[in-house]
């Protein structure tokens, strides 16, 4: 090292060698004796099950080496049919951590003291004594979404203390759903939604692409029932003051006023009925309903919207005119007031327009129904300030975030009198004050099962060695309390808890079984445990809609979003989450409160100012969004990020907009409110530049994503006479019978067996961003840092573009952009060292060690996908444990591109070479391919005339970005199709 | 032509003298000088460094502008290059008698500003250390260079310019070597002697050594054409809307004349105050430079209108959009000074009064060298910032680092400039002699 | 005493120069050389030189040039024929970029290689019958004659209006 260094001063002649040769020191460490499962070099895959949200949907864990490198959805899962989310991605962030706890912490007069976990549980089990000596009730729990076996532990071992079950908080808990489905349907739960079976799509507010219920399951039954068929698209209105993600993938876009979706669907239900909709309904149903809906007449309901009557109109229509129309209430926040009486009013219209509700399912629903209300989790906080227990137990839950501040969890936790534990990995702001923390292993490292939906169990099997001592939560309580009668023998662990139980309840008939169902994944045939659900009515429902209070026509609406990135604020500390930008605003590491110009226009406002927001709960400051996708008077912002603690990434990004919601949950349904009005804003004169990736929103006529009228389509385009312009170049594919003298200089060469391609459906992607998730994970790309995002260094392999309608700057596109593997890439013949060139398959090939960066490729790339190493980027560790051995992890000074995941076909090359034959069409999947939750994405030889790219590229749709400049790319993009408004 | 105007007293003996006498041994403020700039040097260089092992990041360039003042710079100074070798060499095949009193110190200053430019792509190499890949050399890897890239046309020809122009300047210098050498005593009459590899100006050695001068003219003259617009390739063969242009060659090679032309007024006025040169490089001199000057700037300014008409008559959106943004958008302050100070400016010099008035003359030369630089600026800069996709479109400001490495550069050429001029001599006696109109007594 | 005597007549005028030496040349006396600050045309009559052939060397030295730069270019290109921008693995357009530019490096290095060789240089033990005036001003006419012929020589020179130095 010491020579190393005196190079380095050696005067710039010996500074190459010096600079040439500080690679990183690595130690490598050979295994004397491997485990059975694990052959160095090859992957094994665990089924397990995704805990980053409560949807739960199955993963296998791809394990090299002994950890955990990737995540990919389990083809097998009914919930998530192998796909999955960029949160799924993030969850090795969670378990590689930098931030995370690894040893047990007792505050003692406020300094953290170290405890080896034994120390820890002994005084966990003191205090749990002591409590329970005290009398009954004197320890209380809060935990996170669970597994049905956990829970019961859990309850069992507080019972054996005497104390209540524990409390299951989650932020997002639909308390106003539950509410309306038990009023109108008589079903106390969260029925779920048949999506794909229709043919309407009408969303009073509900986000399912981004966290609603099950964003990834809907994802893929939304483009189910969305996509093209037989000429034919259904269409899919979104009513709500903003437009979420799903609002953006919306055919229609109705912005209403704040609080008027429940009259709009009222009045949709009267309108209907008075089109003889209903019939279906019982006679005094259908009294109830009309007597119901009476008031809510079209014309007032549009007036009070603000909405025109033509666009009511032609709303009512298309709701009338549809058989297997599905209507969807709020999101998983209320954005108002009036949530309860919406997704009443919803399930009302639902009745009515379709009454044996067949898209309805009611025995298979969300287990998050379980959740307790915002309302209880109050209460319960309420009762401990009044010294009601002595030892509180906190398991993975952030309520000192998650609610309003005027509460002060964190002052009621830091009472002496109590005693706090937290199980949290993580020193978030609760954890920040408990009293002892405890870190428990995370669900990548654990034996556990969790139903998403009641009727399937999904399991979770460690996926990998273990990094930290940390026991299982289950262990940890089977190891303190006293008695849980459990026919297992005491001393024995959690898995033993959990295989007997699943024997007693004869889910497993055989410990083979059990294997086989871990290996699955779970038991995911519809073991419909109980009777079958029926919706029975109530009698009454006008007093709900009596007492329904009216928009805010004065005054702003500030409404806080649940977030695709961070969920409730759990992702904060993922840094591909803060990395990867928004959708909507290509905004990342920030949170900025989203304007309309108009609003912006009436304060004097400018994108960029940071403004100051008041309401009567509070007060922050953000910087400010000028966009169309709120409806003017209306200020938006993300949750999630704005954290006092959680981790070096999640501290300092961003601002949290809870602190200024109502302290008290909603009255009708005891479910927080995410929205309050009215606010008041005004300027701070500060300014703040934003971290977003976009030069322009517009496309300046560019045809780079490209939209085509339905029907265009059937009637067939019209195939102008092929010329060299932008508007009438052909397209090329980059094989042979794509070249043509007359535009070709060079002669045409030929691939050996393999061209590669890509085709990407427009019309199929949501812009949800899982693609470049997985690629961050797959490609070691590097994290950059909103500094670095800002200077426009970002890493980024694929990134979806997000393009603004010139005309109708509320109407988006999304793109997908990534290396276009071009026949004749420009990219190529300017490097002087061939670090890029062309492979016999057709890969635009980048040789890392061969590149000096004279970054001419990028200069020359008319796609701009070309990354830069402009520093050593930094995995600070364990994060370098999540790196994926395959990928060369890429030096400073080097330049770097997407390569069609080229070492999945060097593997799918090897799998088929050791069978004899040659690589199946499907057979390769790039990470982002395998991860799109819509399917947009087909990967596949074009030189194989069967294969699906093949067919794809015939398509009429088909095009490519910037052919003119007939740089013949692989990547074949499908336009996206406008259906008929 | 000859030189006239100031010549009836200008005989051999007192040019030798007036050229040796600048060589006499140099005052404090001389040293101070030289001292200076090394500083201005080595902060340079430790800026380099610091860059080498950071990250190339340190800078100011991002994605989509991957190029920043480090190619900016190259090109501005194989400009600089450039009208030395014009001067030496194709004023010389014109028969141009102008041109002998700052042909000297002209290709000198294309030697030392082709050194400082060869110092960029290094410095702008993300991985500078194995530059070497870029050699083609037989290695064990059996890995060779790609001679289909514009940066391999660079090198070659950069390298070509290099060797060939100080052989120029060498070979044009020896009969004043030995000139010197016949005057010097003691040490530094040793190392002339040795420099001037026993040059005695007799007839043989004229006779070659005047034809080899002239091939030395004609070879140099479609080189240094070559060479710029190879320079100009780096951009025109990429794809690149503002680059990729047939008529960047000529551009190119008429810019780097108009800058050359600026830089060496710029040098030449106060060589000439300070050593007294004014009987040798009289004002005529300057003033032909100066007219020269406004035809360049006539030529780059008819390329500026045509790439705005080419962008007009192509009816191509993205060429369209480019140039109006490089007029009107975030770089319209470096586009109108490039205009102002290249095509509009020099014009002035169409007034006799102000092309014959040493401050008029060195002023708009500053002027034209900052324009000039700028006009790199808003074709390197401005075209990727703002090309085919619009999501990727950014913006780019240079950091302190690329201001450092800058100001390095420019200390390193006049370093070097400074120190040619008090140890060899800046003006070439020789030639000053063969346009004083022999025949009468030189003895003086 | 020396059996040749060594004199040089330094004029100031390259005109007279060149007459004496045209005499010179008609004279018994070997004229050896005559050195001169700045190459001179009337000399070049007196003397009528021939012209230098230095052309060759810069000529060879081109040819030379012109193929190894295809040469390399080709042979680079071919030892593992990547295709860059679907361009043929030897594009000789843009090749002719490599061969142009090493012609005029070749030609150049032949260029000052024919100097050299023609002009003997460099050399350093020719300045022993030289006069350091003739690199600036004066033009010196050398000539060698037996010591009996020695005042005859001087006179020579002195009649041609020269200033004469005499080498032993």
């Amino acid at each position: 090292m010491y020579r190393r260094t005196f190079l380095k001063i050696a005067g710039l002649g010996s500074v190459a060698v010096a600079a040439g040769c500080s690679e990183p020191e690595k130690t490598l460490y050979s295994l004397v004796q491997a485990p059975d499962d694990m052959v160095t070099g090859k992957p094994s895959w665990y089924a397990s099950t995704c805990r980053e949200c409560p949807a739960g949907c199955g993963i296998l864990a791809k394990n090299r080496e002994g950890r955990v490198v990737k995540i990919e959805g389990n083809p097998q899962h009914p919930i998530n049919r192998g796909k999955i989310c960029m949160r799924g991605q993030a969850a090795l962030q969670g378990i590689y951590n930098p931030d995370r706890l690894k040893t047990p912490l007792l505050k003692e007069n406020n300094q953290w003291r170290k405890l080896s976990f034994a120390e820890a549980q002994r005084l966990l089990k003191e205090k749990a004594a002591a409590a329970s000596q005290k009398g009954r009730g004197r320890i209380g729990m809060i935990t996170e979404m669970a597994g049905a076996n956990l829970l019961s532990l859990l309850s069992q071992a507080l019972k054996s203390w005497g104390s209540p079950p524990p409390l299951v908080f989650e932020p997002f808990a639909y308390e106003s759903l539950k509410a309306a489905n038990h009023r109108v349907l008589g079903v106390d739960g969260l029925p779920s939604y048949r999506m794909e079976q229709a043919d309407f799509l009408l969303s009073f507010g509900a986000d399912f692409l981004e966290t609603w219920l099950s964003p990834v399951e809907y994802g893929i039954k939304f483009k189910q029932m969305h996509s093209v068929k037989d000429g034919r698209k259904n269409l899919f209105y979104h009513v709500g003051p903003y437009q979420s993600l799903t609002g953006a993938n919306a055919d229609v876009w109705l912005p209403c006023n704040p609080g008027s979706e429940a009259a709009l669907a009222m009045s949709l239900v009267h309108e209907s009925m008075l089109r003889g909709k209903g019939a279906g309904l019982s006679e005094e149903l259908q009294k109830i309903v009309a007597a119901t809906a009476l008031p809510f007449t079209g014309e007032s309901a549009a007036q009070l919207a603000g909405i025109s009557i033509e666009q009511y109109r032609l709303l009512l229509d298309r709701v009338t005119a549809s058989r297997r129309p599905l209507i969807l209430g709020t999101g998983s926040g209320s954005a108002s007031k009036n949530s309860l009486q919406t997704n009443m009013a919803a399930n009302l219209l639902n009745l009515v327009l379709n009454p044996d509700l067949e898209l309805f399912d009611f025995n298979n629903r969300h287990s998050i129904e379980i959740a307790d209300s915002r309302e209880s989790v109050l209460k319960f906080f309420n009762a401990v300030d009044a010294g009601g227990i002595d030892l509180l137990l906190l398991n993975n839950v952030n309520p000192v975030f998650a609610l309003p501040p005027r509460h002060q969890i964190d002052m009621i936790l830091q009472k002496d009198a109590l005693f706090v534990v937290s199980f949290s990995s993580f020193l978030d702001e609760t954890t920040q004050s408990a009293d002892l923390i405890l870190p428990t292993r995370l669900p990548l490292e654990t034996w556990d099962a969790y139903s998403g939906k009641l009727e399937i169990i999904s399991m979770l099997q460690p996926a990998m060695g273990r990094l930290t001592d940390a026991p299982h939560l289950g262990d940890v309580f089977l190891n303190i309390a006293s008695s849980i009668n459990a026919p297992i023998p005491p001393e024995s662990s959690y898995k033993e808890y959990l295989y007997s139980s699943f024997i007693e309840k004869r889910l497993a008939k055989s410990a083979s079984d059990w294997v086989l169902a871990l290996r699955a994944g779970g038991y995911f045939e519809a073991s419909s445990r109980g009777e079958s659900v029926r919706p029975k009515f109530a009698k009454s429902l006008s007093d709900d809609f009596k007492n329904l209070s009216p928009p805010a026509e004065t005054g702003l609406t500030f409404i806080a979003a649940p977030s695709l990135r961070f969920y409730d604020g759990r992702g904060a500390n993922r840094p591909w989450l803060c990395e990867i930008p928004d959708s909507l605003t290509q905004i990342a590491w920030q949170t900025p409160v989203r304007m309309h110009p108009q609003t912006l226009k009436q304060f004097g406002l400018r994108q960029e100012d940071i403004v100051h927001i008041q309401s009567r709960w509070g007060s922050l400051e953000a910087p400010v969004y000028e966009t169309h996708s709120v409806k003017p008077g209306v200020l938006v912002m993300e949750i999630g990020q704005g954290h006092a603690n959680y981790g070096r990434y999640a501290q300092g990004a961003g601002v949290d907009p809870c602190r200024i919601l109502p302290d008290d949950p909603n009255a009708p349904d005891g479910g927080p409110l995410l929205a309050v009005s009215p606010v008041a804003i005004k300027a701070t004169g500060r300014r703040l530049k934003l971290a977003h990736l976009d030069g322009s929103r517009f496309q300046h006529g560019r045809r780079i994503a490209q939209a085509i009228a339905l029907k265009d389509l059937t009637t067939g385009p019209s195939r102008a006479k092929p010329g060299v312009t932008l508007e009438d170049f052909p397209l090329t594919l980059p094989i042979p019978e794509g070249y043509d003298p007359k535009r070709d200089i060079y002669p045409p060469h030929d691939h050996d067996t393999y061209r590669w391609s890509m085709v990407v459906d427009l019309d199929k992607c949501i812009g949800c961003n899982a693609c470049a998730a997985a690629c961050y994970a797959e490609n070691n790309l590097g994290v950059v840092g909103l500094e670095q995002v800002r200077r426009g260094r970002e890493m980024s392999w694929i990134r979806v573009e997000r393009y603004l309608d010139a005309n109708h700057p509320d109407k988006t596109l999304f793109l997908p952009m990534l290396c276009q593997h071009c026949d004749n890439a420009p990219c190529e013949s300017v490097c002087p060292v061939y670090a890029p060139h062309h492979s016999n398959e057709g890969l635009n090939n980048q040789i890392y060690n061969r590149c000096i960066g004279t970054r001419f490729c990028s200069q020359n790339c008319p796609y701009k996908v070309r990354r830069f190493n402009w520093y050593a980027w930094e995995f600070p560790s364990p994060l370098n444990l999540q790196l994926n051995p395959d990928v060369t992890a890429r030096s400073k000074g080097v330049m770097e591109k997407c390569s069609f995941c080229v070492q999945r076909i060097k593997f799918a090359h090897g799998v088929a070479k050791d069978e004899g034959r040659p690589i199946r069409d499907g057979e390769v999947q790039p990470a982002c391919l395998q991860a799109c939750p819509t399917g947009a994405l087909t990967f596949g030889n074009l030189m194989d005339p069967r294969s699906r790219v093949r067919k794809l590229a015939a398509d009429p749709r088909a095009y490519q970005v910037l052919g003119y400049l007939n740089t013949k790319p692989a990547v074949i993009y499908l336009k996206k199709v406008l259906p008929e408004i | 032509m000859t030189i006239d105007s100031a010549s009836p007293k200008l005989t051999y003996a007192n040019i030798d003298q007036t050229v040796l006498d600048t060589l006499r041994p140099a005052t404090r403020p001389y040293w101070i000088t030289v001292a200076l700039l090394f500083l201005g040097v080595l902060l340079g260089a430790a800026c380099w460094l610091y860059q080498i092992f950071i990250g190339i990041g340190v800078g100011g360039q991002n994605n989509p502008v991957a190029w920043g003042t480090y190619l900016i710079n190259f090109v501005f100074w194989v400009g600089i290059a450039h009208s030395g070798t014009l001067i030496s060499a194709i004023l010389h095949l014109f028969r141009a008698g102008w041109r002998n009193p700052i042909a000297r110190a002209a290709e000198t200053m294309t030697v030392f500003a082709v050194c400082t430019a060869g110092l960029f792509p290094f410095i702008h190499l993300g991985r500078v250390w194995v530059v070497y890949y870029m050699l083609p050399f037989p290695n064990q890897r059996g890995l060779w260079p790609n001679f289909l890239s514009p940066l391999m046309f660079d090198v070659i020809a950069i390298s070509t310019y290099l060797i060939v122009s100080s052989l120029f300047w060498y070979t044009g210098m020896l009969p004043d070597l030995a000139t010197v050498r016949d005057r010097a005593g003691g040490f530094r009459k040793k190392i002339f002697t040795i420099l001037s590899l026993g040059w005695t100006g007799e007839h043989e050695h004229w006779r070659h050594f005047s034809r080899t001068y002239l091939f030395f003219a004609a070879l140099a003259t479609p080189l240094v054409i070559s060479v710029h617009s190879v320079v100009s390739w780096d951009f025109a063969l990429g794809i690149v809307p503002g680059w990729h242009t047939t008529i960047f060659a000529p551009y190119f090679v008429a810019g780097a004349i108009h800058s050359g032309l600026a830089m060496v007024l710029t040098l030449m006025i106060p060589l000439r105050k300070i050593f007294h040169y004014e009987k040798i490089i009289t004002l005529s001199v300057l003033e032909n430079v100066a007219k020269t000057i406004v035809f360049t700037g006539l030529i780059v300014g008819f390329a500026y209108g045509t790439e705005y008409f080419m962008a007009w008559y192509s009816h191509n959106i993205v060429e369209l959009e480019t140039f109006r943004w490089r007029a009107l958008g975030d770089y319209r302050i470096p586009f109108w000074i490039m205009v102002t100070c290249n095509t509009v400016i020099p014009l002035l010099f169409f007034f006799q009064k102000i092309r014959t008035t040493v401050f008029w003359l060195f002023g708009i030369s500053i002027v034209v060298n900052i324009g000039m630089w700028f006009e790199r600026f808003v074709i390197i800069i401005g075209s990727v910032a703002h090309d085919f996709i619009p999501h990727a479109w950014g913006l780019y400001r240079p950091t302190a680092v690329e201001f450092g490495i800058m100001l390095g550069s420019f200390c390193l050429f006049f370093f070097l400039f400074v120190l040619f001029v008090k140890h060899l001599p800046s003006v070439s006696m020789t030639e000053i002699k063969e346009t004083v109109s022999a025949g009468e007594n030189h003895a003086g | 005493m020396p059996a040749e005597h060594h004199v040089m007549g330094l004029f100031t005028e390259e005109s007279r120069a060149a007459a004496a030496a045209a005499k010179l040349r008609e004279s018994p006396w070997p004229l050896l050389k005559v050195h001169s600050p700045v190459p001179g045309h009337n000399l070049a009559q007196a003397l009528d030189s021939p012209k230098s052939r230095v052309g060759y060397f810069t000529l060879c030295g081109g040819i030379i040039g012109f193929i190894s730069g295809f040469a390399l270019a080709i042979f680079t290109a071919t030892r593992w024929s990547l295709i860059v921008s679907g361009k043929p693995v030897t594009a000789l357009i843009p090749f002719f970029i490599v061969g142009f530019e090493c012609t005029i490096l070749f030609a150049v290095i032949g260029n000052v290689i024919g100097m050299l060789t023609l002009t003997g240089l460099p050399r350093y033990d020719n300045l022993r019958y030289y006069d350091p005036r003739c690199s600036g001003s004066h033009f010196g006419i050398l000539a060698s004659c037996r010591a009996d012929g020695l005042d005859g020589l001087t006179d020579f020179f002195k009649e041609q209006g020269a200033e004469v130095k005499v080498f032993d």
